[in-house]
């Protein structure tokens, strides 16, 4: 898998005792002003690694925060947006 | 009972569509005490009718730019 994560947020390589969720989410993105918007927001939370798949509508989150915390943090955008589910570590 | 009504222009960057547009005047359009809103792509701000016993041009600004965009204070007229 080729990851578009940078270099310095990668945790392949490092097991992790602590568990890390890594969540889906879909968000009605339209276009960049959107997903910069979804980026400020999510910043904003802090203590999160995300990727956005703005094509998609996807973000995918890897949070400490949990799911509701999160889901209200991408619905302060005014979006739709809803959890469509764990996602695997790769 | 008397309204406060005043007007605001707020400077929004970061919208680039149609799409970002309506979702702030909807989002802003929902609070409480705004009566009108309405957004420009073009000259990139927000103009809010409000009720300033209900709301300030800082609550209002604060809405937007929790929403994820830039949002500066124009000038009000009172």
């Amino acid at each position: 898998m080729v990851s578009k994560v940078p270099h310095r947020y990668s945790v392949r390589d490092t097991p992790r005792t602590s568990y890390r969720g890594k969540h889906e989410f879909f968000v009605d993105m339209t276009c960049e002003g959107c997903s910069n918007a979804v980026t400020r927001v999510l910043h904003k939370l802090g203590g999160v690694q995300f990727d956005i798949d703005l094509p998609n509508k996807k973000v995918c989150i890897e949070s400490e925060h949990n799911v509701d915390t999160l889901l209200e943090t991408l619905k302060k955008t005014g979006k739709n947006a809803s959890y469509l589910g764990e996602k695997s570590a790769q | 009972l008397t309204m406060e009504a005043k007007s605001i222009a707020v400077v929004v960057e970061g919208m680039t569509c149609n799409s970002c547009v309506q979702t702030i005047e909807q989002h802003v359009g929902k609070m409480n005490g705004v009566h009108n809103v309405k957004v420009s792509l073009e000259e990139k701000n927000a103009v809010i009718i409000y009720d300033s016993k209900l709301q300030t041009p800082g609550t209002l600004q604060e809405a937007i730019h929790d929403m994820g965009f830039d949002a500066t204070l124009a000038d009000s007229n009172p």
